[in-house]
């Protein structure tokens, strides 16, 4: 069972990678919450992909769905983040929100 | 496990158009089938109810917000993302898929694992009976949702 | 009830926009603050009955028939709740007077009530995925909080804030996943109970750096801290006062001690990682809140170095290092809640937070200079105030210990951090009255009220401190020290 998990563990890492490389390089906000998006599906992944392998494939799918929950209400408060800040600037260039410097 | 091999290719080909693409729609568009890529994963798993979960919330409704988002900001010059940044990704995917099956080879020998038995009660009887305080949760999670939407969208009827 | 105090916030926040229908202002802020004193009156009177003899498990019946939530509470948890409780209820009372010409004052209380659940929840979860679920909660009515203004400064801080979060999140969510997938199961009990008949010690190594990075992130620990000194300055006052005060710690250090201490347990790895941590938070912070022109950053740096302190204590391990460090918790929430409010008020009267801009605001706000001189003496650990016996606990904890270095690192950034509070109080409250604040106003009566509460909590737990340390902090650290054994035992978690 082991190798299964190994299986999405390791497509599940592709994928964070992948996100994780959207939000490194892109510069328009929007692209780097489908970055975002990407990781959520990774997280997905490898939860359900846990309970498969270890055969509790029940807990894991309500947890994926809580997860699925949170991250439509993270969704929606960041994309009115998004549009607010569009609204302020006229653009979406994240290179344009370099006034704090943290 | 072919077949499982084969989706998850599709997962991860659709997300990584999702991600270089250079048309927002486009990239929406990539993110929806990646999802539907995923839900059917998730079924033939045996997880049906995260399946149906992922195609309907996540392909549908989050791919609908994207859409709206896209179209209350169309902008008229779009930002232009680095070329760089589109033809490095096969070096960096190429590079990262290498260290993961590395890694992921170096750890199977290592990692110890818990046996465990079979599962008890039926999918509704875990969600509702022992996972109760996730729905409290879910609830205030999309509370906190709505309200935060009803917060950054309200009319600004006193002004400083 | 324990559920109280997480269904009572909810549901006067579900009612909330209904309610702001009818009534603007008056009904809003007095459920609110009603809903917030309830809470502290609940968790200082009954809470304390309830954990006498010991962690209590907790079954919710409703209508007579039992749910299947089951919470638990033992003096870490009561002491946290406790906390939220009194700087969320100055917090709320503040906003009577600040949040007025923002707007949507309902949607605003339902926002900090939603905070408040999503903290309470997390501080009442028994189960590691359910800390990942409030904890979201809390973050992302904090998200819409930080922005609530909708001016660009805060937009910006709030993305900023968001995309670093969300991926702490992720990291903290993987961790658990692959902690399920180790031992079967999320809730503390059974992790507790798997991990001990395993020996995984790179698997649990891996998922503790998850952990840090996630949780550490949340608390603003060097080096994940780069989105707090954006992030509280730019949210409005109050916001800036419950993100600093609570928010940080509950999802940061409590979610972090938690889990270290009483499901994977301490190990002297673990120990020393987070001391050094905690170190390098404590030096960092305080040299780059030196130079700080404007006031709210420099408060803000102070809130990342201040963490550091309790970070250290607790990574310490010692009983008395814990204690030290969950005294300083508590100590910490109440005088930079205190310093942020009064910032607001600054803002609100002389409009600008350039520190170089203001000067002897003492002879025309002389209860909001009184109050930030007890709060900046406070977190400096001067005696008599409560911050001196907390940093005391923490410097003679690690003398004990025999880290000496640690102890004189620790003792040395104290007096920079004087250094810069007095920076502080000279810039904005003495030295000569500018010409043009000559007409500013002190502060409104609830914003001032609020204000002068925690402040006299910074002096009395300062006078009394052993009466503190005796009711709340050390039922508190007795259950941390427990360790892995709190949460195998059958009545506890």
């Amino acid at each position: 069972m082991i190798e299964n998990w190994f299986l999405y563990l390791g497509f599940a890492a592709a994928l964070l990678a992948v996100g994780l490389y959207a939000l490194l390089t892109m510069r328009n906000v929007i692209k780097l919450f489908i970055g975002i998006e990407v990781v959520s599906k990774a997280v997905s992944l490898v939860l359900v992909g846990t309970g498969f392998a270890r055969n509790h494939i029940l807990l894991a799918q309500s947890l994926v769905i809580t997860f699925i929950v949170v991250e439509v209400s993270l969704v929606a408060t960041a994309l009115a983040l998004i549009i607010n800040i569009y609204k302020k600037t006229g653009s979406l260039d994240v290179r344009k929100l370099t006034k704090l410097r943290g | 496990m072919i077949g499982q091999i084969l989706l998850l290719s599709g997962l991860v080909l659709f997300s990584i158009l999702a991600v270089l693409a250079k048309d927002l729609i486009k990239s929406a568009i990539g993110l929806a089938l990646a999802s539907l890529f995923l839900g059917i994963i998730f079924f033939r798993m045996g997880a049906p109810y995260a399946g149906v979960f992922e195609i309907s919330v996540v392909a549908g409704l989050i791919t609908v917000l994207f859409m709206l988002t896209i179209a209350l900001t169309k902008t008229g010059g779009d930002v232009r993302e680095s070329k760089t940044a589109t033809l490095v990704f096969p070096v960096f995917f190429i590079l990262a898929g290498l260290i993961d099956i590395f890694v992921m080879k170096g750890l199977l020998p290592k990692l110890q694992v818990l046996q465990s038995g079979p599962e008890a009660g039926t999918f509704a009887e875990i969600l509702w009976k022992q996972r109760t305080f996730d729905l409290v949760g879910q609830l205030a999670v999309i509370l906190a949702g709505v309200f935060a939407v009803l917060a950054l969208f309200r009319k600004k009827d006193n002004h400083d | 009830m324990i559920f109280l105090y997480i269904g009572l916030p909810l549901l006067v926040a579900a009612l909330l926009p209904l309610v702001g229908k009818i009534s603007k202002r008056f009904l809003p802020d007095l459920l609110a603050n009603g809903v917030f004193l309830t809470l502290l009156v609940l968790a200082v009177t009954s809470g304390r009955r309830l954990i006498g003899a010991g962690p209590v498990l907790q079954q919710f019946r409703w209508m007579g028939e039992d749910t299947g939530i089951a919470l638990a509470v033992d003096g870490f948890s009561l002491f946290m709740l406790m906390t939220i409780a009194l700087v969320t209820l100055c917090v709320g009372l503040y906003s009577i007077n600040y949040m007025e010409h923002y707007g949507s004052k309902s949607v605003y209380y339902a926002l900090l009530l939603m905070m408040m659940t999503g903290m309470n929840g997390l501080v009442l979860a028994a189960d590691l995925f359910q800390v990942y679920l409030f904890l979201e909660v809390a973050a992302i009515a904090s998200y819409a909080l930080v922005a609530y203004g909708l001016e660009y400064d805060e937009l910006e801080a709030s993305f900023k804030y968001l995309m670093l979060s969300v991926v702490a999140s992720a990291a903290v969510l993987i961790s658990i996943a692959v902690i399920f997938g180790m031992t079967g199961s999320v809730g503390f009990a059974a992790v507790a109970e798997g991990l001990r008949g395993l020996d995984s010690r790179v698997a649990v190594g891996f998922c503790s750096a998850l952990f840090i990075f996630g949780f550490g992130l949340k608390a603003a620990l060097v080096p994940f801290h780069a989105w707090l000194p954006d992030a509280h300055p730019s949210a409005p006052a109050p916001i800036s006062a419950i993100l600093s005060g609570l928010l940080i710690k509950v999802s940061g250090v409590y979610a972090l001690t938690r889990i270290f201490f009483n499901v994977f347990g301490l190990t002297p790895a673990l120990s020393e990682v987070l001391m050094w941590t905690g170190m390098v938070s404590i030096v960092v912070a305080a040299m780059l809140a030196v130079g700080q022109p404007d006031m709210k950053r420099m408060l803000a740096y102070s809130s990342i170095s201040q963490v550091g302190y309790i970070v250290l204590g607790i990574g310490l391990g010692t009983p008395l290092g814990v204690a030290g460090g969950l005294f300083h918790l508590f100590n910490h929430a109440v005088a930079k809640g205190l310093l942020f409010l009064n910032s607001g008020a600054v803002q609100q009267a002389t409009g600008t937070r350039d520190l170089d801009q203001m000067g002897g605001l003492a002879k025309r706000m002389p209860l909001t200079a009184g109050t930030s001189i007890v709060g900046s003496l406070s977190i400096t650990g001067v005696p008599p105030l409560a911050g001196f016996w907390s940093k005391l606990l923490i410097i003679i904890a690690l003398v004990q210990a025999r880290q000496g270095t640690l102890a004189v690192l620790a003792v040395l950034a104290s007096v920079v951090t004087l250094w810069y509070y007095l920076i502080l109080q000279r810039k904005a409250f003495f030295g000569k009255l500018e010409e043009r604040w000559k007409d500013v106003k002190e502060a409104p009566f609830w914003m001032s009220a609020a204000t002068v509460i925690l402040a006299l909590v910074a002096i009395g737990v300062g006078i009394w401190f052993a009466v503190m340390i005796r009711t709340w902090i050390q039922p508190a650290s007795d259950a941390l020290s427990q360790g892995v054994q709190a949460a195998l035992s059958t009545r506890g978690f």
